[in-house]
């Protein structure tokens, strides 16, 4: 008996709970109900003629008489309930939140009205619920190319970007794209550009299509080298000298495959002939021969930098650019080079954070791997790269505007390189300083794709390899324009600022 | 909409979804042998004859030879089946054409005869249930979208346009004819000839084992051209010499080649990623086109297709297409080979009085395909193959392009190129436009 009271019992609390549980979940749902209509969210938002937009806007006035409401774009599809609730959750509080720490009158509105900032408060999937029909027979040649574009890469684009004001209406049309303008054929420049002040300036090959940006550098002092504790440091950084340079301008990107093909298509050469004498005369500069393979390694051209070329080549480019520009480029001073990548910093990078931050040695990265949120956006490298060169719109520029100082490829430079030559300054501050008067190998500075964070210190220094890098090039005698073996290295050029050359300049055209 | 909707495994799993008619045939196979795999492909439905039905009359769009060709593999479709209006730029061609079909008593009212750049429009507006669009290539896209939103059944003839642009209005009027319920069918007629579909079967069953490379080749004496006529204007000599200008005909790679390239996207499930060619004029007298082209198609993963189509009197002609495989080879027609060179299966064709082969399928495939229009319509079965002609169209001005250039050329570049060719404006008169042959490459330094 008594045990049958007990499962009495039991089967009445049953009952019970399940009631609980159903009251719980009607009254759950008539919440979550209530607080979704249209009603409930007019009552507190606050925003002037959210609701009037609305109404007026195509989705509440529709010929059909069906009206959209605001949950169908502002919160997820309900058929994906957890995500539809947890969005709501935060949605509702982040409103309370603005609601009571922020002045409603004072928020910026216009501004939220951009397809990024929506992204935030419009579910795409909300659209994709009820346009479910990308391609209705009606559409015309500029919706069905954007609709296939967008059915390609969502992530490209979205619903609003093209169909803005379509759930408020304020005044705008519908489509906000417009067809395509056709692009006009590359303008081939004439002069080079004309320069009669110290400023940036855009510089013109002539009788191509190609330009490149030279960033004024200002001249200044500056600590040349590592200090003993820098991590990673190596003995021919040091010791730190302080260094005095004349004002240059720098070109903001490493020398590009349009560019360097510039230069190769004026002055190619037949073929290899017997070690040919590098002639001094600029005129009739007699320019690389015929690279065998693909020197781009088949990772694209365009603006890519330029890779594999030697030193000597560089130097050659340099030359031509010189004449067909009527200015003085040349290769960066080692100097020169630090200067411009330090772009007025000290620290190992010219973006904060510490070498043993990036490198992946150590137990700790090693198994969760550093934080490179920072390095990334500056430094085509060995995590990032992967293992080709980028071109230079992947990454910022240092704080001198010039990009890709510490990766991508390294950069050759004017100096022979000496392990010792900081030591070997004068004493006292160094007025641009240059490398030994002769040499066999020439510095190369910056890091490439292949390195990793420790080599793309600003103060490490290398140096060409010149017998390893020809090592495979099967024919003799080796090339001295093309390396066989290194796809690491390209270069940037400095032009050189002569304020009395420019001052004759400037006289003459007035 | 999930991404990449245009990518290949998607292509695949797409054709998988509504793939299920091909399963019937393949079970015959299956219990016979080593074939394992399920084939995952609409099949024609391969009836000698279109189910009676409805009434259906056409329209013919662009009334030459193939045009007129195309009305008369209609009508031997089924019953009940009636050419109803013409269209052509040209009145002679229309004239030509009526001619021609009276004499398979045939009439076509006159009121229901158009000419002008705008027929096609004026052809849209009398109650024809189908549309057969078979003016020069150029034109396709425009004209198929304009019937989809006419709510007209399409047959077209291949190639589907001459540039991305055209192949991109295509895939999206396809989308919308899908949409709606509508047939499309193409005149890539290999795949809708019964030795080339049973040997398909076979291939996608995994005889050959897995595809490892492919070749296609149209290797062709000099095709037909005119020569310009007094009073011709520019616009009049383009459009009737249209078989060799770039902008309205494509090139020959697409012209004729496109039925290989098709072929090769069809047994492999793929389209390239990427293409690297080249071809040359030697002998050409008119035009802006090309006398050959060799390409080779990246399909990923180490499958390459090489692709040879030339014009020129005098040497080697052969065409065809061939898929080389773990365990064999086919011809795609009608023989699979072992890798020894052995034939393994070959497709039995239908014998005459004496019990030899008649080498060729029982109903013609330029006739099979209308039968599968009118079937698709009168058994309210649509199908719509716009979309993947479009895609073996693009793969071969992949490859033109390619060898115009000089350059590689990918697939997304091709999916977001903005090229278009031709004149913005359709009239009969002097046209703006310069005809240079393209020469890839720069010249190096004497």
């Amino acid at each position: 008996m008594a045990k049958n009271t007990i499962k009495r019992k039991h089967y009445l609390l049953f009952i019970a709970g399940g009631l609980t549980a159903i009251l719980f979940l009607a009254l759950f749902k008539k919440t979550i109900h209530y607080t979704s209509s249209d009603k409930y969210c007019v009552s507190c938002h606050a925003h002037p003629e959210a609701d009037a937009s609305w109404k007026l806007s195509v989705h509440h006035n529709t010929r059909s008489g069906v009206s959209i409401k605001c949950v169908d774009c502002h919160l997820p599809p309900e058929n994906q309930p957890v995500r539809y609730l947890v969005r709501k959750a935060y949605h509702g509080f982040h409103d309370i939140y603005v609601n009571t720490t922020q002045d409603v009158s004072k928020i910026n509105w216009a501004d939220k009205r951009t397809p990024e900032a929506a992204k935030r408060f419009v579910y795409e999937d909300g659209c994709k619920k009820c346009h479910t029909n990308l391609f209705p027979s009606t559409l015309n040649s500029l919706g069905a190319e954007s609709h296939l574009k967008y059915l390609r890469n969502p992530e490209s684009t979205s619903c609003i970007k093209c169909h803005q004001g379509i759930g408020h209406y304020r005044g705008e049309i519908g489509l906000t794209v417009t067809e395509e303008q056709e692009t006009a054929p590359k303008e081939i420049f004439k002069e080079p550009a004309q320069v009669t002040k110290f400023v940036s300036f855009e510089e013109k090959i002539p009788e191509t299509a190609v330009s490149f940006e030279m960033v004024a550098i200002p001249g200044g002092t500056f600590k040349m080298g590592s200090p003993a504790n820098e991590p990673y440091r190596q003995i021919n950084e040091g010791p730190v000298r302080e260094v005095q340079l004349d004002s240059f301008w720098i070109a903001q990107v490493e020398v590009t495959w349009d560019e360097y093909l510039a230069f190769f298509n004026a002055t190619s050469s037949q073929g290899r002939k017997e070690a040919e004498e590098t002639d001094n005369d600029v005129d009739g500069i007699s320019g690389a021969t015929p690279p065998w393979g693909a020197p781009d390694q088949g990772w694209g051209k365009g603006t890519r930098p330029a890779i594999t070329m030697s030193h000597h080549a560089a130097e050659t480019y340099c030359r031509w650019l010189s004449s067909v520009t009527g200015k003085n480029y040349r290769l960066p001073t080692e100097a020169e080079w630090e200067y411009a990548a330090r772009g007025g910093t000290s620290g190992p990078y010219f973006f904060g954070g510490s070498p043993k931050d990036y490198e992946t040695d150590g137990i700790l990265h090693k198994i969760f791997g550093p934080d490179t949120t920072v390095i990334n956006s500056y430094v085509i490298y060995q995590e990032n790269s992967p293992f080709k060169t980028q071109p230079p719109s992947k990454v910022k520029a240092n704080p001198f505007g010039l990009k890709n100082m510490l990766g991508n490829v390294a950069e050759f430079c004017l100096d022979y390189y000496d392990p010792q030559v900081y030591a070997k300054y004068p004493k006292g501050v160094v007025k641009n300083p240059r490398g030994p008067r002769n040499g066999t190998e020439h510095v190369v500075r910056g890091g490439s794709y292949k390195n990793s964070a420790k080599d793309l210190r600003v103060a490490h220094r290398d140096f060409t390899h010149t017998i390893e890098w020809l090592q495979t090039d099967p024919q003799i005698p080796k090339s001295i324009w093309w390396y066989s073996d290194c796809k690491s290295v390209g270069f940037r050029v400095v032009c050189e600022y002569n304020p009395n050359a420019i001052q004759k300049e400037k006289n003459k055209n007035e | 909409m999930e991404k990449n909707q245009l990518s290949r495994r998607n292509f695949l799993e797409k054709t998988a979804l509504i793939g299920a008619a091909g399963l019937a045939g393949i079970s015959a196979l299956s219990s016979c042998g080593k074939s394992k795999k399920a084939v995952d492909y609409v099949f024609p439905p391969l009836l000698d004859k279109a189910p009676d039905g409805k009434r259906l009359r056409a329209g013919l769009v662009g009334c030459g030879n193939r045009g007129t060709g195309a009305a008369l593999n209609f009508l031997e479709a089924g019953n009940d089946l009636e050419i109803f209006a013409l269209a052509d730029v040209f009145e002679d061609k229309v004239d030509d054409c009526r001619n021609k079909l009276k004499k398979q008593k045939v009439e076509v009212p006159e009121a229901n005869c158009f000419t002008g750049f705008d027929a096609y429009k004026k052809l849209l507006e009398t109650d024809v249930d189908i549309v057969i669009l078979a003016t020069p290539p150029h034109f396709r896209p425009e004209m198929l979208d304009a019937c989809v939103q006419a709510k007209k059944n399409v047959f077209m003839e291949k190639p589907a346009c001459v540039d991305p642009v055209g192949a991109r209005l295509i895939i999206a009027s396809a989308r919308k004819a899908e949409n709606i319920g509508l047939t499309v069918i193409t005149g890539t007629q290999r795949r809708h000839q019964r030795d080339y579909l049973e040997t398909y079967k076979h291939i996608a069953a995994g005889e050959i084992g897995e595809i490892t490379s492919a070749k296609a080749w149209w290797l062709q004496s000099h095709v037909w051209f005119r020569t310009r006529e007094e009073g011709w204007s520019d616009m009049e000599y383009m459009i009737r010499n249209w078989n060799n200008f770039c902008w309205l005909c494509g090139d020959h790679i697409l012209d004729t080649h496109v039925h290989n390239i098709d072929v090769i996207n069809w047994f492999t499930g793929m389209h390239p990623e990427a293409a690297i060619g080249f071809g040359g004029r030697v002998h050409r007298l008119t035009g802006d086109q090309y006398d050959f082209f060799s390409v080779d198609f990246d399909y990923g993963n180490g499958i390459y297709s090489h692709s040879m189509t030339r014009q020129m009197d005098g040497c080697a002609n052969t065409l065809g297409e061939m898929v080389m495989g773990t365990e064999g080879f086919t011809n795609c027609k009608n023989t699979i080979y072992n890798l020894d060179g052995t034939i393994r299966w070959q497709y039995e064709y239908p014998k005459n009085k004496d019990g030899k082969s008649t080498e060729v399928v029982k109903i013609s495939p330029y006739v099979q395909e209308h039968i599968h229009l009118v079937t698709a319509i009168r058994t309210n079965t649509p199908v719509v193959e716009a979309e993947r002609t479009a895609i073996s169209t693009l793969t071969a001005i992949m490859g033109r392009t390619s060898a115009y250039t000089g350059q590689k050329v990918t697939w997304d570049e091709m999916m977001n190129s903005t090229m278009r060719l031709g004149p913005k404006e359709y009239k009969l008169g002097p046209v703006d436009m310069e005809f240079p042959v393209p020469v890839p490459g720069t010249q190096q330094k004497a």
